[in-house]
């Protein structure tokens, strides 16, 4: 049977890799133009809500209060990318510029925290592993 | 422990390789990489960072917040070169390619010595990275085996550098290097 420490870390790799994809795909509607900007962000704000929503459920196995405390700080910064993707969509000008960049940031920092929490568990594991 | 590491290359291809295998050790789970990107200095001792097409705006702050993570690594000295010189460094795709923190002055190369020994010379890439290690000699022993030379400062003592902090960078340095492998497809030879 699979240790309970060994599902929590394939389920925060499953995440980690979907955040990545998340940045990736945000890295790369601002390259585009315009309405091409625009109907990228929806998707991204759909995939942001999705990423938020499989950190939630993956959270619950986890038993470390670091690692949960990160893990809902990803959870915070993927409601902001959501945010921040929905208003790109309706403004324009320098608060649309503003979405976007701030969009970015948003989906970089929610990777920065699930690979925080993806190092914490993994140090733990290497200590207790040279017990 | 969570450093900022450069791992300087003789050239850009292996610099790949490096970035490449230094995500494989990520996937292997004996380090966690938490961003890396790879910088170049081209014969005109100008830096390049590559990055994906992006926005040009964007693709200027990756350019300048790695200029300064670089000048950071090198150093207080270097740090001062590269931020209160308006220094930057040029983003590949971006188009801009900025007036780049001068290593190559021997004062700042004498600093950078007395700091870390980081210099990236003219022809020379490096590999920069946020990560997460239990031990320095995982990352250096595969590193070495590459031809690669690792320099490496602790995040929490390039945060002491509170004077470096002057508010020009409005986010960590970690929102400059890309949160996993990239690897422009000139590279991908593996």
């Amino acid at each position: 049977m699979e240790k309970v420490e060994d599902k929590v870390k394939d389920t925060l790799g499953h995440i980690r890799a979907a955040a990545q994809e998340l940045h990736g795909a945000i890295s790369d509607a601002t390259a585009k133009r315009g309405g091409a900007i625009k109907a990228d962000f929806e998707v991204v704000s759909q995939k942001a809500k999705a990423v938020a929503e499989s950190i939630v459920k993956g959270s619950m196995g986890v038993q470390d209060e670091a690692v949960k405390k990160l893990l809902a700080e990803a959870v915070t910064h993927l409601e902001a990318t959501q945010k921040n993707a929905a208003e790109s969509l309706k403004s324009s000008g320098q608060a649309y510029q503003k979405a976007v960049r701030q969009t970015l940031a948003d989906g970089r920092a929610s990777v920065q925290k699930v690979s925080e929490a993806v190092a914490a568990v993994r140090t733990a594991e290497s200590t207790h592993t040279h017990k | 422990m969570r450093n900022y590491v450069a791992v300087v290359f003789d050239d850009a291809s292996t610099a790949y390789k490096g970035l490449h295998a230094l995500w494989e050790l990520d996937g292997a789970g004996e380090v966690t990489v938490h961003g890396a990107a790879v910088v170049h200095r081209d014969e005109f001792g100008q830096f390049q960072v590559d990055t994906k097409e992006t926005h040009p705006a964007l693709a200027t702050a990756v350019g300048v917040g790695v200029g300064a993570l670089l000048g950071a690594l090198a150093g207080p000295l270097g740090a001062a070169a590269g931020v209160a010189g308006g220094a930057g460094i040029g983003a590949a795709t971006g188009g801009v390619v900025g007036v780049a923190a001068d290593l190559n002055r021997a004062d700042i190369r004498r600093q950078a010595a007395l700091e870390t020994r980081f210099v990236l010379r003219v022809g020379q890439s490096a590999v920069v990275a946020d990560v997460s290690e239990d031990a320095t000699s995982t990352i250096d022993t595969r590193m070495h085996s590459l031809g690669g030379t690792v320099y490496r400062r602790g995040k929490s003592v390039l945060e002491d550098d509170v004077w470096f902090d002057d508010g020009t960078y409005p986010y960590d340095y970690y929102y400059y290097l890309y949160p996993y492998e990239y690897i422009p497809s000139d590279y991908r030879i593996w």
